[in-house]
């Protein structure tokens, strides 16, 4: 791992129970055969891990290590049973067997959601017939965006090299030109832009033209905002298509569909 | 009415309807008894189950829609792009299918089986018109009860809640709640 370019994906949980599942499925162990004391030294560990690499660590996990530590405690020591107090706490167990039942039931929603996933997945793959402008007929697909990866690296490298060039314009420059740049400016700019041509502008074209990344970004979220402008994005990491006015507005909003069918 | 006919007017039916049909709805402009629609309807999906046809008959959300071979998909989405919002997040796929096998439900109820707070998945979840609140349950804070909606069952491709995958049953006991469960059956049947 000397390469600094090179990052480590931790699994992510969704919340404490995926965690100790995660940890119980590890240990190969059925879950009602889990001790508590050593689920409760792997979850302090992973914690502890989670927290040298600097992850946020949610509230609920350290709640849950608090619970985990309570439960281990009462086995070291038991007391005579008392009226156990109020409790309002996401996890309110007062024995091992709860916490497992619980975790347990967790497993066959989590069971279920990968089955629903599948679902989800087939029926992407269906088409329907709608007339609200939910699809959209495409050009030419290859011409208007990049889809692999190559493709999106290249854009990123012309975008950073104009960056480079302006940076050692500028650092060559005898003093620093001051507001090179504001956003009523790129504002006009933006739209005798889109004033001039037919069609849509991509984002890449913008920023080639006018160079400054960052003051063309504002211009457009701010053209969004007063509904100058409209943007349409094929898909996610897609090429950003920026149209004048609001006429591709109807295809802007897909999770507004028809509300029953009743 | 010739059943030939009554076929061909199904097939238009589903063709214009932009939503799931009900067998109700198609018995309306069909003059035949519901069984006959339905065996009609069974037929054209079997003619329509062929390698050279480029539709299909689809049974979701309590009735009949007709859609695109799953197989073309990779085809269709050179030529159209769909801007579908996404897909769901396991976060929202387990709040979902808690919600899904225990409605009517509250949050608090989804936080405890999840471990996790809850309120932005819901929300989203909402939004997406996947849930819905059809109340509130007497008592303290009176919080909102959850349900998924026909939208849900679209979404997933299912006729009905009945047809959702069965819930491994654990092996923990039964509380309370769960026989409340058992005497609500079938929630919702559009």
């Amino acid at each position: 791992m000397e390469q600094s370019g090179c990052t480590i994906r931790l699994p992510v949980f969704e919340g404490p129970f995926d965690l100790l599942f995660h940890l119980i499925t590890r240990a190969e162990v059925d879950i009602w055969l889990v001790s508590i004391a050593e689920i409760t030294d792997q979850y302090l560990d992973y914690l502890q891990s989670m927290r040298e690499l600097n992850l946020d660590l949610a509230s609920e996990f350290l709640v849950m290590a608090a619970t985990l530590l309570r439960l281990k405690s009462k086995m070291l020591l038991p007391l005579p049973s008392r009226e156990e107090e109020e409790e309002e706490e996401l996890f309110a167990f007062s024995s091992p067997e709860e916490l497992f039942s619980r975790l347990e039931e967790y497993r066959s929603f989590k069971a279920v959601a990968e089955q629903l996933k599948a679902k989800e997945a087939d029926q992407q793959k269906i088409f329907l017939r709608s007339t609200s402008g939910k699809k959209v007929l495409v050009s030419d697909r290859r011409q208007q965006s990049y889809y692999t990866l190559w493709g999106g690296v290249q854009a990123l490298q012309e975008i950073m090299q104009r960056h480079r060039e302006q940076a050692a314009a500028i650092s060559s420059a005898p003093y620093l030109p001051s507001e090179k740049y504001s956003l009523r400016e790129k504002i006009g700019l933006v739209l005798r832009r889109l004033r001039h041509r037919e069609g849509p502008v991509t984002f890449r074209a913008l920023i080639a033209e006018n160079g400054e990344l960052i003051y063309t970004f504002i211009a457009l979220l701010e053209l969004v905002r007063r509904q100058k402008i409209a943007l349409f994005q094929d898909r996610l990491f897609g090429t950003i298509l920026i149209y004048a006015g609001r006429k591709r507005e109807e295809n802007g909003n897909g999770s507004n569909k028809s509300e029953s069918a009743n | 009415m010739d059943p030939i006919k009554a076929k061909a007017l199904i097939e238009a039916v589903l063709f214009l309807h932009e939503e799931p049909v009900k067998l109700s709805q198609l018995g309306r402009v069909i003059p035949l008894p519901p069984e006959q629609i339905a065996k009609l309807l069974e037929e054209l999906k079997a003619e329509l189950n062929c390698p050279a046809r480029g539709l299909r008959i689809f049974e979701r959300a309590g009735g009949y829609q007709v859609g695109t071979r799953p197989d073309l998909a990779p085809y269709l989405e050179e030529l159209f792009a769909d801007d579908t919002t996404g897909k769901l997040s396991s976060a929202a796929l387990e709040t979902l299918a808690i919600i899904a096998y225990r409605q009517p439900i509250i949050r608090v109820e989804i936080e405890s089986i999840r471990g996790v707070k809850c309120d932005h998945v819901l929300d989203n979840l909402l939004r997406r018109k996947l849930i819905r609140i059809t109340g509130r349950k007497p008592g303290p804070g009176r919080p909102f009860i959850y349900r998924t909606t026909p939208e849900f069952l679209k979404y997933f491709g299912l006729p009905d809640l009945s047809s959702l995958p069965p819930l491994e049953s654990p092996t923990y006991n039964k509380t309370e709640k769960e026989e409340v469960q058992n005497s609500e059956e079938p929630v919702e049947r559009i």
